[in-house]
């Protein structure tokens, strides 16, 4: 063999493992819609901090490359990517997403009014609506939980919950939870004006009163004990929830609780989301079942936004008024938080420039954390 | 304050030694015995002795070393289980075998007692110190050769299967814990879990998904409810406390004071804003004015020396 050979061989051999060798239809698709998620987080600021790490991540996953044991894909054992994925699998970083939610949110609204603590829970209708219609779609019980649970609108309770029933189904189900919490403002604003009337939108509510900081302290440990004490099966995600929240407002532990809701948080979002992102491999991702579950996600989005409005029609029913509340609120019993609250802030703004809702409607929408974290314990419990 | 620093000392032992012994050997059950073994499961030696085999029921590693099998309730320490050995980590949900051999001479799982095949037999696994009885089972009389006793259902003792009798009604097994096995399974499954009956019986019973629907949405009501309920009467107690602070403090009547304490948080915090701005002081708690201390108190893990690096520069 002459040395033009040799090297042209070389070269052929190379060629076998570029991407552009690989590369199939599925690929391009994937790599397409990794695209389209940069580009809404950046043109419209859809969820940014979610959809950029997910949308590069889809780019990294369908990167096509030759199966020769290299140790690079993220379902390759020992490779980097799946030694970060570790975390999604074994269900341990949304516990740690959740203690610094927890450490973030100021959990006022819902304490001084307590009762939209009801809406929260009226909105996971749309968890199960979506586990019905995923059973009568062929699912079984387990896979139909983990698909419900898109209904609940948040993130990291879908993937602790999907990797624990239905690891095969988590990729496409942690890419539609992520991909509808970005379209809240799509999805929500035309089911508010559609279950409203004007005399509705424009009610006003009672101010919250003031929050002691002793039941601010009170409020993590009591909730931890008695949704725990309910459901242990959600205790990953409630009890890190709490603790976070024990950490911001004990008020002798701020720096545990800056590192929770600022570096922690971020790294593990940063992993999350990348490794979320790159587990939607176009050889595993595009199936059937991946198009049945985000058509599902969408009709969960739409189920869990209705019944947060109607409920609150139906409570009004039973208020004095002057204590009625703003069917507006309805949609934050979902918990996108803050998106969904900020959400009934600017709908109630347009029939009403000086009503603000976004302290009331940050209530249900944390209650929508807690209500989502009890539900996946549930289904956890049932279906595990 | 040293008395102070004894009890919460002593209260974190009390609360590591509860959790040391609940993930420890508590979860171990007596699972499966062989009296006769006379063509059966053979020791590494090539030898068919009785065997006795343990169960790890916990979702956690147990180590099992340290404990004692006994066949005599009047002897605890019979056998004292060698320390030191891997093998003696049980995985969760997994079993080990011991040989009742009396050679213990051959390894750390031969037992120095045997089991005899012409009369009942008592088994007991006691814990580390030798007093606490973990399992115990007495094998009855008489007992067919290769054919082994044990619990039908992995770790599942007679409490637990009155348990699922009374409370579950999917439970389709027997009312009897131990029993014959109609197959020797040693340091494996007594019952093969090939399916989820969990998730069968869902299907069986509910598959359209309402009843699952009706309960998990009652419980997440429930929990909300509770938890509504429970901050209303907290909300109140404070609401209550406030009053009588701004009673206490201003000389206000009843009546005043109710004024006071139901003024919104916008309210507060225009108040404060202009104290803030006027004086640098605030409110923390609601009609209690504080003024923190602004000193810096010096901690070795917020010093900047210890994190930043030293200028280089020429000597």
């Amino acid at each position: 063999m002459d040395f033009l050979s040799f090297i042209i061989e070389n070269l052929q051999t190379f060629w076998t493992y570029t991407g552009f060798a690989n590369v199939t239809t599925g690929h391009m698709i994937m790599v397409l819609v990794g695209l389209v998620f940069i580009y809404l987080a950046i043109r419209y600021e859809f969820e940014p901090m979610l959809l950029i790490p997910i949308g590069f991540g889809i780019l990294i996953g369908n990167i096509p490359f030759k199966d020769a044991g290299l140790q690079v894909g993220i379902y390759e054992e020992g490779s980097v990517l799946n030694i970060l994925y570790q975390g999604v699998m074994q269900g341990w970083y949304p516990p740690l997403i959740f203690l610094g939610i927890g450490a973030m949110t100021d959990f006022s609204a819902l304490i001084s009014n307590p009762k939209l603590m009801l809406i929260g829970a009226a909105a996971q209708f749309g968890i199960f609506g979506a586990y019905v219609i995923a059973l009568t779609l062929g699912f079984e019980p387990n896979q139909a939980g983990a698909i419900g649970i898109i209904g609940g609108a948040d993130g990291p309770t879908a993937i602790f919950l999907s990797s624990k029933l239905a690891p095969n189904l988590m990729g496409a189900i942690a890419i539609a939870a992520y991909s509808y919490m970005a379209l809240v403002p799509v999805i929500q604003p035309p089911l508010m004006r559609l279950f409203t009337t004007k005399k509705e939108r424009v009610i006003r509510m009672k101010p919250p009163r003031a929050v002691s900081q002793t039941e601010k302290i009170i409020f993590p440990i009591i909730g931890l004990l008695l949704t725990c004490f309910l459901v242990p099966s959600g205790l990953p995600l409630l009890g890190m929830l709490f603790f976070g929240n024990l950490l911001k407002e004990s008020g002798v532990t701020r720096r545990l609780a800056e590192t929770a809701r600022g570096p922690l948080i971020d790294t593990i979002t940063i992993l999350l989301g990348v490794t979320v992102g790159a587990s939607t491999q176009a050889t595993q991702f595009l199936t059937l079942d991946s198009i049945k579950i985000f058509a599902l996600g969408a009709l969960s989005f739409v189920i869990a936004t209705s019944a947060g409005i109607l409920f609150v029609k139906f409570f009004n029913l039973f208020l004095k008024e002057g204590n009625k509340i703003n069917p507006l609120i309805g949609n934050s019993g979902v918990s996108a938080v803050p998106d969904s609250a900020r959400i009934s802030q600017h709908i109630g703004l347009e029939y009403d420039p000086t009503n603000y809702l976004l302290m009331h409607a940050m209530g249900p929408n944390v209650a929508g954390v807690i209500g989502s974290a009890v539900a996946a314990g549930i289904l956890l419990g049932f279906l595990s | 304050m040293m008395k102070q620093k004894i009890t919460i000392g002593l209260l974190l032992l009390c609360c590591s030694l509860v959790s040391i012994q609940a993930q420890r050997t508590t979860s171990l059950r007596i699972n499966e015995v062989l009296v006769i073994n006379e063509t059966n499961f053979v020791d590494e030696y090539g030898k068919n002795y009785p065997w006795i085999e343990i169960f790890n029921t916990s979702a956690g590693t147990v180590n099992i070393a340290g404990c004692f099998l006994t066949n005599d309730i009047n002897q605890p320490r019979m056998y004292p289980i060698p320390k030191g050995d891997v093998l003696t980590k049980i995985s969760p949900r997994q079993h080990v075998l011991f040989w009742a051999d009396e050679k213990p001479w051959h390894g750390n799982f031969h037992l120095n007692f045997t089991l005899y095949p012409d009369k009942p037999n008592f088994i007991a696994l006691f814990d580390s110190n030798g007093k606490t009885l973990i399992d115990s089972i007495t094998i009855p009389y008489p007992q067919k050769a290769d054919v082994s006793y044990g619990l039908l259902i992995d770790g599942w003792g007679q409490d637990r299967i009155d348990s699922e009798i009374k409370t579950n009604s999917a439970y389709k097994g027997g009312s009897k814990a131990w029993d014959y096995m109609t197959q020797v399974t040693p340091s494996t499954n007594n019952k093969i879990l090939d399916t989820n009956e969990k998730i069968d019986n869902f299907l069986l019973n509910d598959p359209g998904g309402w009843g699952m629907t009706l309960t998990a949405m009652g419980v997440v009501f429930l929990g909300l409810i509770v938890l509504y309920l429970m901050f209303k009467l907290v909300g109140n107690i404070a609401l209550n406390l406030s009053k009588k602070r701004a009673m206490k403090a201003s000389g206000l009547t009843k009546e005043e004071a109710e004024g006071v304490t139901q003024q919104s948080s916008d309210i507060y915090a225009v108040i404060a804003l202009a104290i803030y701005e006027a004086t640098e002081m605030h409110d923390e708690e609601n009609t209690i004015l504080t003024i923190k201390n602004t000193a810096r108190h010096y901690t070795p893990w917020s010093s900047k020396i210890y994190s930043l690096r030293e200028t280089p520069h020429k000597k």
